[in-house]
C-alpha cells in the first residue's frame, strides 16, 4: 500500500513541477518522468494483487464528518488500475508529439500535463477508496481535470460549448451519484462502503431506488444511450489524446461503479440483470447506428464508445442473471467477457483516436468526406489504423473477438431456469450479431473514405512532414496489446480471472476452477482457430506471390466507359451508409437543406443533409419549449389574493407536520 | 473413419465450388432451352485466370492484392467448423459458429476494402450494398443458430444438427430453418433475388461490381472463395435436413449430404430461372421475413420443450 501512496505523491510532485518549472521542455520532461515512476510504483503494487496476491488495505484518519478513509486494493481495483495508469502515461507521451507546436511556443503547456497527472491521481482514489465522501472527491477530480483537458483550445467557441456540455452532463451524473449515496446513507447511516454491504444484500425498495440512481449516474459517466449526447461533442472538440483517454480510460470509472454495485449486492434481483441487458443492448445498437452517419472521424469514434460500453453492459447484465439464477458458467462468461471487453476497448479505442489525431495533424481536417488515399502517404498510421479498426469490429484474430466470443457463449448457454426468458437471450445474441455487422460496415466506411481511393478535396493543407515518432510509439504499443490478447486468449483470461472470480463470490478462485467454468476447452480451440487462420493466411500469401503471376501493369480504374473521372466522383460516406440508413430512417433524425437549381438558366444549387442526434435534438427542443410551458402553467394560477394565501397555508401545514413528525 | 470424413469434407470444399456453379448454370440453361456449359467449366475458367498477368488500377494500394488472399484464408479456416455430414466437422468446439460468422465477416470486410481501394463510384456502391445486406443477414443466422442450440442443447455446429426424427415439430422446425438458411444463402452468395450475377449493368450489381477491377489471379481467388462460401452454406442446409448421422450409417450419410448439396444447387438454379431480382429496397424485408420465420421456430422450440418437461 505504501507503494501506492508513494505513487500518488510522485504524481502530485510531477503535477507541481510541470507547473512550476520555467520552460515547456522541462515541464513536460519532469511530468513524464513522474508519471513513469508512478506507473512503475503502482504496477509493482497492483499486479501481484491481480494475479491472486493478498488484498491491500489501509486506513487514513480524517477530520469530522468523514472520520476515517479506508483504502482497499482488491483484484477488481487492481484490474482497473493496471491498465488505466500505463495507458494514461502512453497518452501523455502521445501528447508530446501531438502538441509539438504548443510546446515549442510560449504557451504554458505544463498545465495540460499537470492535469493528466491529476487524472492519474483520480484513478488511484476512485479505484481504491472505500468511503463515499472520498469517492465523490475522486469523481470530481476526474470530471474537472477531464473538462479542463477538453477545453485546451478554449479560444474556439465551439470547443467551449462542448466543454460546458460535458461539464453539465458530468455534474448531472454527480447529482445522481450524490442522491444515490444519500439514499444509502439514509438507511445505513454511514459513509463507509463496508457498512453498505448488509443493506445491499437484502432486497428492499430503497435498494431498488439506489440501484436505479447508481445506474443512471454511471450510465451518464460511461455514456450509455440515451445519456450519451455530451460524448460525441466532447470527443470531437478535445485534443486527440484527451479524447482517447476519456473514451478508453477515464470513463471506464462508470463501469467500475457498476461492477462495485454488483459486488456489494452479491446476488442481484432478476429485473436488475434484465434492465442492464436491455439498456446496454439499446446502447450498443444506437451507438453503432450513429457511427454510420458521422462525417467527423472523432465523433464517429465517440459514438463507437457508446456501442462498446453497451457490449460491456450486455456482459455484465448476463453475469447478473447468472448470479441470480446460480449459473456459475453464465456468470463467469458474462463478467469475464465484460471485463475483458473493457480492457480491449481501451486498447483499440486509444489506438484509433491516436490515429485520428495523427491524421488531423497531417491533413488538418477531421472531415471524412474530404479525405482519401492517405494509405499511400501515411506509412505508419495507415496500417495501424486498419488493424485497430478491424479489432474494433471484433474480427479475428484481434482482441475484441475474444471478449465478444465469451459474451456470445454466455448468451447462448441453454438455461431452463430462465423459463420464458430463455427465448430472449438468443434475440440478444442476434442483436449483438447485428451490431457486429453494422460495426464492420462502419469501419469499412471510415477506413475506406480516409485511406483508400484518392484525396477527395485536393486542397487540404497536408503538412507532408514525417509522422511524429512520439505519436507512433504509443500506437504501436497499443497494437501489440491488441495482438497479444487476440492471439493468446489464455493470457487475457488469466488477467480477468481474479476480478471475475471476485464477482462470482470466490475471491481466491484457482485457475483450474476458473477454466472449469468455461465450456470445455473453448479457449484452446479459439487459440487454435486464430493461429490456423494466421498460418493459412501466411501460406496463401507466400503461394500467391511466389507461384502466381505478378505484375506492375497499371491502368486507370474502370469507369464504365466514362473517360473523365475525377476525385469527387468517388463514392461518398453518406451514400455508402445510405442503404442501411434508409432502413432506420424513422429512428435517425435528418436535417436537410436544399436549394435546388430552378428555371431555364439555373444558378448553382446545393443540397445538404445532416444527421443530428435525436436525443440531443429533442432535449434542446424540450428546453426551448420549457419556458413557454412554465409560462402557460403560471397563467392558469388564479390571481386572487385568497388563492395565494390558501396555497401558502397548505404549504405551512405540511412543513410543520414534517418538522413535528421528525 | 474420421480420416475418411476429413478427406470427404476436403474434397467437397475444394471441388464443390466448381460443380455447384456448374450445376446452377446447367439448370438455368436447361430451363432456358439451351444445353449450357460443361459441369466443370468454371475449373477451366479459374485455370485460365490464374495463368494471366493481373492489371492493377493506378489508384490502388497494397490492400488491393492482399484482400483476395485474406478472403480465401478466412473462408478456408471457416470451412473447418462446418458439418457437411451431420455430427461431424473437422474441428468442432463450443461456440465454433461465432468463429465461423466472424471469419466470414473478416472476408467480407476485405472484399469491401478491396473494392473501395479502386476509388471507383461503382465499386463503392457495391461495397455499400454488400455491407448492408451482410449486416442484415447476420442476426438471421445468429437467431437460427440460437434456435438450434435451444432445440439441441449443444453449442457447436456439429452437434447442433444431430437429427431428431422423433417428433413432427422437430422435423417441421428443421425444414423451416433450412428455408431460412436458404434465404441467407441467396443473400450471402449474391444470387437472384438478392443480386443477379449475370446482369449487364454495373448499377444493378452487388458482388460482381465490387470485383470490376480485379483481374487474373486476384479475380480467380475472389470467385473461388465466393464459391467455397456457397458450398459451406449449402452444406449447413444439407446437414440440417440429412436424417442420417455419421455415427450410424457413415456412407449413407455422406451420400445423402452430397445429394442434398447438389439439390440446393438445383434449387438455386431454379430460383434464378423463375424469379426476378427484388428491388434493393425490398431486400431488408426479405431478410426480415427470414428473421420472423426463425423467431416463430424459436417460440415453437421453446413451447415444445415446455410440454416435454
Amino acid at each position: 500500500m505504501n507503494l501506492l501512496y508513494a505513487g500518488t505523491m510522485t504524481l502530485g510532485i510531477g503535477a507541481i513541477l510541470s507547473i512550476a518549472l520555467p520552460a515547456n521542455r522541462l515541464r513536460v520532461g519532469a511530468n513524464l518522468v513522474a508519471q513513469f515512476l508512478a506507473c512503475v510504483l503502482v504496477l509493482s503494487a497492483v499486479l501481484p494483487v491481480l494475479f491472486g496476491g493478498e488484498v491491500l488495505v489501509s486506513t487514513l484518519a480524517w477530520s469530522y464528518p468523514v472520520e476515517r478513509i479506508d483504502f482497499e486494493i482488491n483484484s477488481v481495483s487492481a484490474f482497473f488500475l493496471a491498465f488505466s495508469l500505463p495507458m494514461t502515461f502512453l497518452g501523455s507521451i502521445y501528447a508530446v508529439g501531438y502538441m509539438k507546436n504548443d510546446i515549442a511556443s510560449k504557451r504554458h503547456v505544463g498545465v495540460h500535463f499537470a492535469l493528466l497527472a491529476m487524472v492519474q491521481v483520480s484513478y488511484l482514489i476512485i479505484y481504491s477508496v472505500q468511503n463515499s465522501f472520498a469517492f465523490l472527491v475522486g469523481w470530481e477530480i476526474a470530471a474537472l481535470s477531464a473538462w479542463l483537458l477538453v477545453i485546451w483550445d478554449h479560444r474556439n467557441q465551439k470547443i467551449r460549448f462542448a466543454g460546458f456540455n460535458y461539464l453539465i452532463s458530468t455534474h448531472l451524473s454527480l447529482l445522481f451519484l450524490v442522491s444515490a449515496f444519500t439514499v444509502v446513507h439514509g438507511v445505513t447511516n454511514s459513509f463507509q462502503f463496508a457498512d453498505f454491504v448488509p443493506f445491499f444484500q437484502k432486497p428492499s425498495i430503497q435498494r431498488s431506488i439506489a440501484f436505479v440512481l447508481f445506474l443512471t449516474s454511471f450510465g451518464l459517466k460511461s455514456a450509455f444511450f440515451p445519456f450519451h449526447t455530451w460524448l460525441p461533442r466532447a470527443h470531437s472538440a478535445a485534443p486527440a489524446h484527451v479524447s482517447a483517454l476519456m473514451s478508453g480510460v477515464i470513463h471506464k470509472a462508470g463501469l467500475f461503479g457498476v461492477v462495485k454495485i454488483i459486488l456489494m449486492m452479491g446476488e442481484p434481483e432478476l429485473w436488475m440483470g434484465w434492465t442492464l441487458l436491455a439498456v446496454s443492448s439499446i446502447s450498443a445498437f444506437m451507438g453503432i447506428l450513429y457511427t454510420l452517419v458521422q462525417r467527423d472521424i472523432k465523433r464517429l469514434l465517440g459514438y463507437s464508445s457508446t456501442e462498446n460500453v453497451g457490449i460491456v453492459g450486455i456482459g455484465f447484465g448476463l453475469g447478473c442473471l447468472g448470479l441470480t439464477l446460480h449459473q456459475p458458467t453464465m456468470a463467469a462468461l458474462g463478467f469475464g467477457g465484460g471485463l475483458l471487453h473493457i480492457l480491449n476497448h481501451a486498447l483499440f479505442k486509444c489506438l484509433l483516436f491516436y490515429g485520428a489525431g495523427s491524421i488531423y495533424r497531417f491533413t488538418h481536417t477531421i472531415d471524412l468526406e474530404k479525405m482519401g488515399g492517405l494509405l499511400k502517404v501515411m506509412k505508419w498510421t495507415g496500417p495501424l489504423f486498419l488493424l485497430g479498426s478491424l479489432a474494433s469490429a471484433a474480427l479475428p484474430p484481434f482482441n475484441a473477438f475474444i471478449s465478444e466470443f465469451l459474451i456470445y457463449a454466455g448468451l447462448l448457454q441453454s438455461t431452463p431456469e430462465l423459463k420464458i426468458g430463455q427465448m430472449a437471450l438468443p434475440l440478444f445474441a442476434a442483436l449483438l450479431a447485428f451490431v457486429g455487422g453494422l460495426s464492420a460496415m462502419s469501419i469499412t466506411r471510415a477506413f475506406g473514405l480516409m485511406f483508400l481511393g484518392v484525396p477527395r478535396d485536393p486542397d487540404y493543407a497536408g503538412d507532408h512532414s514525417k509522422e511524429n515518432v512520439w505519436m507512433i510509439v504509443p500506437m504501436v504499443l497499443h497494437l501489440i496489446g491488441i495482438v497479444i490478447v487476440g492471439l493468446v486468449p489464455m493470457l487475457a483470461l488469466r488477467l480477468v480471472q481474479a476480478p471475475a472470480g471476485m464477482m462470482l463470490g470466490d475471491k481466491n478462485i484457482t485457475t483450474e476452477k476458473w477454466m472449469g467454468l468455461m465450456p470445455a476447452s473453448m479457449l484452446q480451440s479459439v487459440t487454435f482457430v486464430v493461429l490456423t487462420f494466421v498460418v493459412v493466411l501466411a501460406v496463401l500469401l507466400v503461394a500467391r506471390f511466389m507461384l502466381l503471376p505478378k505484375s506492375n501493369r497499371r491502368h486507370v480504374t474502370w469507369g464504365c466507359g466514362y473517360t473523365m473521372p475525377n476525385a469527387r466522383m468517388q463514392y461518398s460516406g453518406s451514400s455508402f451508409s445510405f442503404p442501411m440508413v434508409a432502413v432506420f430512417r424513422d429512428i435517425l433524425k435528418f436535417w436537410t437543406k436544399e436549394d435546388l437549381p430552378k428555371g431555364v438558366f439555373p444558378k448553382d444549387g446545393s443540397y445538404s443533409t445532416n444527421c443530428v442526434d435525436s436525443v440531443e435534438h429533442s432535449t434542446f427542443q424540450f428546453l426551448n419549449r420549457g419556458e413557454r410551458i412554465i409560462q402557460k402553467g403560471l397563467l392558469r394560477i388564479p390571481e386572487s389574493m385568497g388563492f395565494s394565501f390558501g396555497i401558502g397555508f397548505v404549504g405551512l401545514i405540511v412543513l410543520v407536520t414534517l418538522v413535528l413528525c421528525k | 473413419m474420421n480420416i475418411v470424413l476429413i478427406i470427404f469434407q476436403l474434397a467437397i470444399v475444394v471441388l464443390g465450388p466448381i460443380y455447384m456453379i456448374g450445376i446452377i448454370n446447367r439448370v438455368k440453361s436447361l430451363w432456358a432451352g439451351r444445353r449450357g456449359p460443361r459441369l466443370n467449366q468454371s475449373w477451366f475458367d479459374l485455370l485460365r485466370l490464374l495463368r494471366k498477368t493481373p492489371v492493377y488500377s493506378v489508384v490502388t494500394s497494397w490492400i488491393f492484392p492482399l484482400a483476395p488472399i485474406v478472403i480465401l484464408a478466412s473462408t478456408i479456416t471457416a470451412s473447418l467448423f462446418v458439418p457437411l455430414v451431420p455430427g461431424f466437422a473437422p474441428y468442432s468446439f463450443t461456440g465454433d459458429f461465432v468463429a465461423f460468422l466472424y471469419l466470414l465477416g473478416l472476408g467480407k470486410v476485405f472484399l469491401m476494402l478491396g473494392a473501395l481501394d479502386t476509388g471507383s463510384a461503382f465499386e463503392g456502391m457495391g461495397a455499400s450494398r454488400e455491407a448492408t445486406y451482410a449486416a442484415l443477414a447476420e442476426p438471421v443466422i445468429m437467431l437460427t443458430l440460437g434456435t438450434l442450440i435451444l432445440a439441441s442443447g449443444h453449442m457447436s455446429f456439429s452437434d447442433l444438427v444431430i437429427p431428431q426424427t422423433d417428433m413432427v415439430t422437430s422435423i417441421s422446425i428443421r425444414i423451416a430453418l433450412a428455408a431460412v438458411m436458404f434465404i441467407v444463402l441467396l443473400i450471402e452468395t449474391s444470387r437472384v433475388p438478392a443480386d443477379d450475377p449475370t446482369t449487364h449493368l454495373e448499377l444493378t450489381m452487388v458482388h460482381e461490381v465490387m470485383i470490376l477491377d480485379h483481374s487474373g489471379p486476384e479475380l480467380a481467388i475472389v470467385q473461388y472463395a465466393a464459391g467455397i462460401k456457397m458450398v459451406l452454406l449449402a452444406g449447413l442446409i444439407s446437414a440440417l435436413l440429412n436424417p442420417f448421422s455419421f455415427q450410424q450409417l457413415p456412407v449413407v450419410a455422406m451420400l445423402v449430404s452430397l445429394t442434398l448439396i447438389a439439390l440446393v444447387a438445383v434449387l438455386v438454379g431454379l430460383t434464378e430461372s423463375l424469379t426476378a431480382r427484388l428491388r434493393f429496397r425490398a431486400i431488408p424485408l426479405f431478410t426480415f421475413a427470414a428473421f420472423l420465420i426463425s423467431m416463430i421456430c424459436l417460440v415453437l422450440v421453446h413451447s415444445s420443450q415446455g410440454t416435454v418437461q
